[in-house]
């Protein structure tokens, strides 16, 4: 049970550290993704992937991409790191509920929509693989949350 | 309850940080979405100059949404270029156009952008002569123009 934990922490909290770090090279940082008909990514460019989602309203969209991969990122990071592990996971799987919806979200609505789930060097689209990809994550963060390995210690009944 | 205070906390220092960061990133954006701008006369094309284009066959017609809504119903003679797919789908599509080419794009509603940004995309790679009709196809279909379905072959 401790190895399965420990793999978990490492897998999960370590995509969600690569994602983050991602985003954050890619649009705040790089200038190599430049291909011959388009530009050099930035976060507008991960602000207009977060609209096409027409999930949160379409003021909030840059909002979300300049805060949403350095909550990754800390949460990823405290994950691997071990640090506020149950808080961490539960972070991820709050996030996870809102990425499974929005992704769910696109496939009903029929956009065939960049996924953005590693920013913008992502070029896959929203799909069932995405939706279940991001279901495994989910389940990963889950169980970190209800299973916490050091299970909090129970105060030493005191002798009269 | 202590999980959620510091779940809580988490999700305010990643809120923080990334108000920093954009702050000191040389590619800063704005915190709120700014509105997208009203057409500008220059960018558009009228309904009926459009299908005189259409109608002379020297116009390109570039429908900007997306495969599926292309397949529901376009214009006549359109060719399917959804913004999100331009790289993958305009290397195909380039040879058959020079600089000069008369285009118009469209897409849906008048709220939608993605019209507006093949035209921003296509003057960018030096296709001067695009434009977008606004409201595309709503427009064209409810003034009784030539509509096709089905998927681009």
């Amino acid at each position: 049970m401790k190895w399965v934990h420990l793999i978990l922490r490492f897998v999960l909290g370590g995509i969600f550290l690569a994602s983050a770090v991602i985003k954050i090279w890619d649009v705040q940082v790089s200038h190599f993704h430049v291909t011959q008909f388009s530009h050099v990514p930035d976060l507008a460019t991960f602000a207009q992937d977060v609209t096409n989602y027409h999930v949160p309203p379409r003021e909030l969209a840059n909002l979300v991409a300049i805060t949403l991969p350095w909550i990754e990122l800390l949460a990823g990071g405290l994950l691997v790191c071990g640090i506020w592990k149950q808080a961490s996971a539960l972070v991820i799987t709050a996030l996870m509920v809102v990425f499974l919806a929005a992704i769910g979200w696109a496939l009903a609505h029929g956009y065939n929509i960049r996924c953005g789930c590693f920013g913008t060097v992502d070029a896959r689209k929203v799909g069932v693989t995405a939706l279940m990809e991001d279901g495994v994550l989910l389940a990963m963060a889950i169980w970190l949350v209800c299973c916490p390995k050091d299970k909090p210690q129970q105060a030493p009944e005191t002798n009269p | 309850m202590r999980t959620f205070q510091r779940a809580l906390a988490i999700m305010f220092a990643g809120v923080a940080l990334g108000l920093g960061a954009n702050v000191v990133s040389p590619r800063r954006i704005p915190l709120l979405t700014p509105p997208p701008e009203p057409p500008k006369a220059q960018d558009t094309v009228a309904l009926k100059e459009a299908e005189e284009l259409w109608k002379s066959g020297t116009g390109f017609f570039f429908d900007a949404r997306s495969a599926s809504d292309y397949a529901a119903g376009h214009i006549a003679g359109a060719i399917s270029l959804p913004v999100e797919e331009f790289d993958d789908h305009f290397p195909q599509i380039a040879p058959m156009l020079t600089p000069d080419a008369p285009i118009v794009a469209y897409c849906d509603n008048l709220d939608c952008d993605l019209s507006h940004r093949l035209t921003v995309k296509l003057r960018e790679l030096g296709y001067h002569n695009v434009r977008y009709l606004v409201n595309g196809w709503t427009t064209w279909h409810t003034a009784g123009l030539l509509t096709h379905t089905g998927a681009q072959p």
